[in-house]
């Protein structure tokens, strides 16, 4: 049986050679997906939203349900290269919404203006939701992949207030506090696989004892010294999706808290996962989240390599490394936000919208730190004036003179440990107030 | 067929390697050119029987000069350590003989669905980084090219001009030591192209150079696909081809080619390509040479240890000519050791690989 010529599947292409056919797979084209998709229930042309707990669409008026199109594709996800044209245009282009954008609701016609970057909007007269989808200036710089919800809007809420209370340090007054409004969004992230070779030397210290002759006391002594010898090695590191924040427009300190996403449950992108949430297209091109990502391979892999030294004496390191079978993915991943007052002061929360971490702001109440501070280093200071005051006794009242340099040495000891334990809580402290 | 030549000819073998020739009449007894171990001899009976007897349609003409010429054979005989005394400029330039080596060129119509993997190139970024404790990073940007590979198929209905085809067994062999010949500077045969060389006639029909076109032809339609694919590479190429209106063109390729005798009196062949100028023959120094050379110096170490040994007595009577003997002994010794020197040369320069035809 001949086969049908061309294959299935091959499109005639132009030939530079007058005489010679050339036919090539076609291109894989994603379906039309029309600029803004807006969600209605085919049945009550009631608004459809993602719903978390069925991983579809669901209409909240008549419970009309509609599957995702698209399962999961987890780490077999494509990965681009780092091709100079794809830096060259990621350089200058911020991926979707790049212009401020006026929108017309076609079910109130409300008219709304929306912020560059955004990807999804909810008209708030009547609460219809529409995905933006603008061409992006090359097909890898739109978001392809995204991490789905798994924790619901309404599950935010106790783990939030769990967390308010789960600290001392905070205001007894903040466990009344309620933190609602929990906003979904998906932020941008970027993916990057490496494999980095790593080729090292130092000179690594090693503790000897040495034995000498004591002319003066006539005895041998035991000494010990440090032998340098210079060690090489070789590291090969793999790095699989290491994430780097696409938004410069959030806390860098309490995202990266949050950054446990696991990348198994990347899905490849549909509008409808989007419905019902917020969305924000990467603010922070590839290169310089690409430049980050690479400062966080080397100095693991620097510490991989400095780990394979044979002991932790190190000296005149150096190493050359090499980067190699470098990609990268845009995706989407799910997070909550939620802004809570406590004293008229605003205070962010953020809940990781697939692991349920916490991460946020909380106010400090200083006034229980200080205490705590004053009782770690307490005892410590009054066992060392009591010491003192055995030693000044010691003159008239031989006796005392010994228990007061115990209880001095004893002093000074806790007074040191209770300096460490008071440090500790006043960097915890100001960590959270910070965040 | 021999008059189609348009000058006086005749056809000529060698008696010891069988090689046949179409010479002008007044050289049909030269030596062979090719095994140069017997003179021709002419053909007389049923030449018009013997395959392949018409002229040839192109010739690539000599652009090595006779001068030229001269200068290589006196640059291969040049350095060679105790060469065979046949082995000098004179004697090769005497022995010249200037020789056209048949090859067939094939024209061919082509049809055919072909597939392959197509490659193309494109630049990726990446980077080499460098840490010392005392300077900290040194990051720089590479640039690599990478190849992306990707699937085609197609139709092809080409016409292929003269794609070589091998007229003679020792072709490939022959290719290998002169070096390829452009064929874009053939002309038309003239009967003036034979009156001072001989032309050796094909030992392979058109039916049997097919097999070694094809491949060529299939070359060089893979090349013509990925051109036409607007591709850096292919790979993988495969085809269905028909041919027709296949047509069979002579070429005659130019050479001169002269001998020398080593120390067995076997004759050994230089051939030049008469295009390129490449020499290729054998570069062997003589062991018959050398070991005179090293028996003349043991010869003379020997009279000196005589002298020597004279001297010795005679010191016996008159004391300072012990010293002089002495001398003489160590003398003589040390000659006597340079006696291998001219062997250990020679064996040295003959070590080197020969490539034979």
């Amino acid at each position: 049986m001949t086969q049908p010529f061309p294959p299935p599947g091959f499109i005639r292409v132009e030939s530079a050679i007058p005489g010679i056919v050339v036919y090539a797979p076609a291109p894989e084209e994603d379906e039309a997906q029309p600029a803004i998709v807006e969600f209605k229930c085919p049945q009550c042309q009631a608004t459809t939203a993602y719903s978390v707990v069925d991983g579809g669409l669901r209409c909240a008026h008549c419970g009309y349900y509609e599957p995702p199109a698209r399962a999961i594709v987890g780490k077999g996800a494509q990965g681009f290269e780092f091709t100079v044209e794809t830096l060259s245009i990621a350089s200058q282009a911020h991926g979707w919404g790049e212009t401020r954008q006026e929108l017309q609701c076609q079910n109130c016609n409300a008219r709304a203006t929306l912020p560059p970057g955004r990807l999804t909007h909810t008209c708030p007269f009547c609460g219809s939701n529409r995905v933006l989808q603008q061409a992006a200036p090359q097909d890898a710089l739109r978001p392809r992949f995204l991490i789905p919800f798994k924790i619901e809007a309404n599950a935010c809420r106790p783990i939030a207030e769990n967390w308010l209370s789960s600290s001392w340090m905070t205001p007894k007054s903040l466990k009344q506090s309620t933190v609602a409004g929990f906003m979904g969004i998906y932020l941008p992230y970027w993916t990057f696989d490496t494999v980095t070779l790593a080729e090292w030397k130092a000179e690594v210290g090693h503790q000897e004892t040495r034995r000498r002759y004591n002319s003066a006391t006539k005895s041998w002594e035991s000494h010990t010294v440090t032998v340098w010898r210079w060690e090489s090695g070789r590291v090969r590191k793999f790095f699989d999706d290491l994430l780097v924040s696409g938004t410069a427009k959030l806390s860098r300190v309490l995202l990266t808290q949050l950054q446990n996403y696991d990348t198994h449950a990347l899905v490849a992108y549909e509008p409808q996962y989007l419905a019902g949430f917020l969305a924000q297209a990467y603010d922070v091109p590839l290169e310089k989240a690409w430049e980050e990502g690479r400062e966080a391979m080397r100095a693991a892999t620097r510490k991989a390599c400095r780990d394979q030294a044979s002991t932790s004496q190190i000296r005149n390191f150096s190493m050359a490394l090499d980067f190699s079978e470098e990609s990268w993915r845009y995706v989407l991943a799910p997070l909550y936000l939620a802004v809570y007052r406590y004293n008229g002061q605003p205070y962010q929360v953020m809940i990781n919208g697939q692991t349920g971490a916490i991460a946020g702001q909380r106010p400090v109440d200083w006034n229980k730190v200080w205490l705590a501070v004053g009782a770690s280093v307490a005892p410590g200071a009054l066992l060392s004036l009591i010491g003192l005051l055995g030693i000044v006794l010691g003159a008239l009242l031989p006796p005392t003179l010994a228990v007061g340099m115990v209880l001095l040495a004893l002093g000074v000891v806790l007074l040191i440990a209770g300096g460490v334990i008071a440090f500790n809580i006043i960097n915890k402290a100001r960590r959270m107030g910070d965040a | 067929m021999l008059e189609l030549w348009e000058t006086e000819v005749v056809v000529a073998v060698c008696p010891h390697c069988d090689w046949r020739y179409v010479v002008p009449t007044e050289k049909a007894t030269l030596r062979c050119p090719h095994c140069f171990a017997a003179d021709l001899e002419p053909v007389v009976d049923d030449v018009e029987q013997l395959p392949y007897l018409r002229p040839p349609e192109l010739v690539t003409p000599f652009t090595v000069t006779k001068a030229v010429a001269d200068k290589r054979i006196e640059e291969f005989a040049d350095g060679i350590p105790f060469a065979p005394r046949d082995l000098n400029p004179e004697t090769l330039r005497s022995r010249v003989q200037r020789l056209y080596l048949p090859m067939w060129l094939v024209d061919s119509d082509v049809m055919a669905t072909w597939g392959a993997e197509v490659g193309f190139d494109y630049n990726v970024v990446s980077h080499r980084e460098r840490y010392s404790d005392g300077s900290g990073w040194d990051t720089q940007q590479v640039q690599e090219t990478r190849i992306r590979w990707e699937a085609r198929v197609g139709q092809l209905e080409r016409h292929y001009d003269n794609v070589v085809a091998p007229a003679l067994e020792q072709h490939a062999a022959m290719e290998q030591a002169l070096g390829a010949y452009a064929l874009d500077v053939a002309q038309p045969y003239a009967a003036g192209d034979l009156a001072r060389a001989l032309a050796r006639l094909p030992d392979r029909a058109p039916e049997a150079a097919w097999a070694d076109a094809a491949p060529t032809l299939q070359a060089a339609a893979g090349e013509e696909c990925r051109q036409a694919a607007s591709a850096d590479h292919i790979r993988q190429f495969r085809w269905s081809p028909t041919y027709t209106g296949q047509h069979w063109t002579l070429l005659l390729l130019p050479l001169y080619a002269t001998y020398y005798l080593d120390d067995d009196a076997e004759p050994r062949p230089v051939l030049i390509n008469g295009q390129s100028g490449r020499v290729f023959g054998v570069r062997r120094a003589s062991m018959q040479r050398a070991q005179h050379t090293a028996l003349i110096i043991v010869a003379i170490a020997a009279v000196l240890f005589l002298l020597s040994l004279v001297a010795g007595v005679a010191g016996l009577a008159a004391p300072p000519l012990l010293v002089v003997g002495g001398i003489g002994g160590v003398l003589a010794l040390c000659v006597g050791l340079g006696g291998i020197i001219p062997i250990f040369r020679a064996w040295q320069f003959n070590r080197k690989p020969v490539e034979t035809l």
